[in-house]
């Protein structure tokens, strides 16, 4: 069996959602909530001859990161899609009314010591809903976004995108509304996938066979240079880990002041861009990557090393006024 | 249409249960599946329960798993399988992987 | 002889101001501030009186269309519309931040999606609905009554953008032609490869995946459905009365989206949520000293 140490350089990429939930975590730290010895698979999958999983997809549980608790989530791609049933959503949802229990306790034990409060940190890799329990699915997202409300001011809440299926759907802005997302690379982020907006928008304008097209309109680079993913980092478990600690050493206001979303000011800021977006009418992510002064290294940026690319990229600042 | 269930019970070695409650391994993708074994009082005998969407392999199940049981020497342990398209070769690797993580003590998860 | 019903579907506009005290509407106006009316023309925004009290009301008006985004339309949420509403409600809270009464925000739904457009993708149309989303949920939690009428459509992230952040959820039946779903049962039926007939039969056991106002009812996924479309401006006020009666008694366990679970375990319908929640509170129970200490 793999030790902890050697886990740490593993693509973050090919982990699965168990191993990216223990190993994110300080070593033997990670205790599973409603795991799969308990089976509480789907009730709903069995009549639609669909095969069910013992922890439905999602791994949920706690442990600590440099000492400090973290309640930790964790999407299975593998199984359906990594898609939210009743079940799974259903543990988003208790992990974080329980992290808002045990924020309640810390924050009266320990008043001056916000390293002991306990902190949320979600491994995404899903599609949104999944259609066999639909209504279940789409319920729990509405669920998830009043408690990511509920825990600011209290407790950091942040988003990992960098596995296979990226984070689509309604986990989409799930994944937005954190206080912040660590993306690598690889991580895919956004609302609609591409054969929906190929089957909207025809083939010739939106071909989701392209892989590259995919990548420059979702992915992390992307995500990054447009202000709503805070960090990138490399594909390993260790870069992931390495940069949840760092910003978990920070005290919470300084965290939340990385929000993408969810102040009247941020919402101003994206109006901007928003009118950017109608006068720019971008064909490719090139054109806006350009617009924010990237012109000489556009077409390369899907070429360069993560390192390459965050030492020679301006990010926009700001609303869309470069 | 529902779910396929399978139970087979087999006779046990002389190896003795799982020295932790329960051990968990796999991910039930396309093609793969996961394996839960839980410690049981089963006086001496191994239980396994299959669920899969796949039809009419009744007797590779059984082969499969009986050979598995009488190689490993378990007794007194639940075997739980949550299939979704295994190849028998799989299954394998996945039961022997799973023994292996069943046996290993120390970090209690 | 009485008229029967018509369908709202499309006519959000209608339905709004059939469910505001008459002549009442102010386009575009909240407290003192304006927004601007040309943004998201499909976010139909502004102050109302229902009963004689001040109302935000946020409509989807299906006729109009963005002149700027191709694919916004017939009802659509857009990033421009998405984040005009989240304004709203930021301007909502802003008018009434000095007074101890906070103003109720009513939201008019028939929306069919969020843009599925490349531009959108490009600069985040799941920004623009988290950010609304977000809002809500604060005005909420500031005391804002919420509620969420549905007189057409109410489809998958569209209603979770607009509407299921309310406190109370009340829909039009499914007779009068409103929609409540993630995907039509022939769709879930192709991506799922089941045959739609087995689908149908199951529904009639099961309301996880069925399309209609009854089934979310039955999953706790809305708090009451309106037959009569002439009863709705009754029933909204009823309702935001019970809000700000149970958000002065600190009842916020009966109200939003969370207090919806426990409803659909009480209706019958999500019974798997409370086993999980259960569970992890009985093993959380035992390992919380540890981690706190």
């Amino acid at each position: 069996m793999t030790g902890w140490n050697d886990m740490q350089t593993r693509s973050f990429y090919e982990s699965n959602a168990r191993e990216r939930a223990r190993y994110l975590l300080d070593a033997g730290s990670f205790r599973e909530l409603a795991g799969p010895e308990a089976q509480l698979s789907s009730p709903h999958l069995p009549v639609l001859d669909e095969a069910i999983s013992f922890d439905d997809g999602v791994v949920a549980g706690l442990g600590k990161i440099n000492g400090r608790p973290v309640f930790i989530l964790s999407q299975e791609g593998r199984f359906i899609g990594g898609s939210v049933g009743e079940v799974g959503g259903a543990k988003m949802v208790g992990v974080f009314e329980l992290a808002l229990k045990m924020h309640e306790k810390a924050q009266v034990k320990y008043p001056n010591d916000e390293s002991r409060w306990p902190a949320i940190v979600i491994s995404f890799e899903t599609g949104g809903v999944r259609l066999h329990e639909a209504n279940a699915g789409l319920l729990a997202h509405a669920e998830v976004m009043e408690l990511i409300q509920a825990c600011r001011g209290k407790i950091p809440v942040l988003s990992l995108v960098g596995s296979k299926l990226g984070c689509f759907g309604g986990m989409g802005f799930v994944s937005v509304a954190t206080d912040l997302t660590i993306v690598s690379e690889l991580g895919r982020i956004g609302l609609t996938g591409p054969e929906v907006i190929e089957e909207v928008l025809g083939k010739r304008e939106f071909d989701s066979a392209d892989r590259g097209l995919i990548y420059r309109t979702t992915g992390g680079k992307h995500r990054y240079l447009m202000g709503s993913a805070a960090y990138l980092v490399e594909d390993s478990i260790a870069a992931f880990r390495d940069k949840v600690a760092a910003v978990l050493a920070e005290p919470y206001a300084k965290i939340a002041a990385k929000r993408a979303i969810g102040t009247p000011t941020l919402v101003e800021e994206q109006l901007e861009l928003t009118a950017l977006a109608a006068q720019l009418k971008p064909k490719d992510a090139y054109d806006i990557w350009a617009h924010f002064g990237n012109e000489k290294i556009a077409k390369s940026i899907p070429d360069l090393s993560t390192k390459e690319f965050l030492q020679q990229v301006k990010i926009r600042k700001g609303g869309g006024v470069s | 249409m529902a779910l396929h269930n399978m139970t087979f019970t087999f006779p046990g070695g002389s190896a003795g249960s799982i020295p932790k409650p329960f051990s968990h391994t796999g991910v039930v993708g396309s093609g793969d599946l996961e394996a839960l074994f839980t410690k049981a009082d089963l006086k001496g005998g191994v239980e396994a329960q299959v669920t899969t969407p796949v039809r009419g392999y009744d007797a590779v199940w059984e082969k499969v798993l009986g050979r598995f049981v009488a190689e490993s020497g378990l007794s007194d342990v639940k075997i739980h399988l949550n299939d979704n398209n295994a190849t028998p070769f799989v299954v394998t690797l996945r039961l022997k992987q799973a023994l292996a993580e069943a046996m290993e003590r120390g970090e209690a998860s | 002889m009485t008229q029967r019903p018509k369908t709202l579907v499309g006519k959000g506009r209608e339905a709004m101001l059939n469910i505001i005290d008459a002549d009442s509407f102010i386009d575009g106006k909240i407290g003192d501030a304006t927004l601007d009316t040309n943004l998201g023309p499909g976010a139909l925004i502004g102050t109302a009186t229902m009963s004689g009290e001040t109302v935000t009301v946020i409509t989807n008006d299906a006729k109009a269309r963005n002149p700027r985004f191709p694919v916004v339309y017939a009802g659509i949420i857009g990033l421009e519309e998405a984040y005009k509403m989240a304004q709203a409600v930021y301007l909502t809270m802003e008018a009434d931040k000095n007074l101890p009464k906070k103003r109720p925000l009513v939201l008019v739904i028939d929306s069919p999606g969020n843009a599925p457009g490349k531009v959108e993708e490009f600069f985040g149309m799941n920004l623009a609905t988290g950010s609304y989303q977000l809002a809500l949920a604060e005005a909420r939690t500031a005391g804002h009554p919420i509620i969420a009428m549905i007189v057409g459509r109410a489809i998958s992230g569209a209603f979770l953008c607009h509407g299921l952040q309310a406190d109370r959820i009340l829909a039009l039946p499914q007779t009068l032609g409103t929609m409540i779903h993630v995907m039509p049962l022939s769709s879930i039926a192709r991506i799922t490869k089941r045959d739609v007939e087995l689908l149908e039969t199951l529904s009639q056991t099961n309301p996880v995946f069925a399309s209609g106002a009854g089934f979310f009812y039955k999953l706790g996924g809305l708090e009451e459905i309106i037959e009569d479309p002439a009863d709705m401006p009754k029933a909204i006020v009823r309702h935001i009365q019970e809000i700000y009666k149970l958000k002065s008694e600190g009842k916020w366990n009966e109200l939003g989206p969370c207090s919806r679970g426990t409803l659909g375990t009480a209706r019958g319908g999500r019974v798997a949520r409370k086993k999980v929640l259960d569970l992890m509170q009985t093993q959380y129970a035992k390992l919380e000293e540890a981690f706190l200490a």
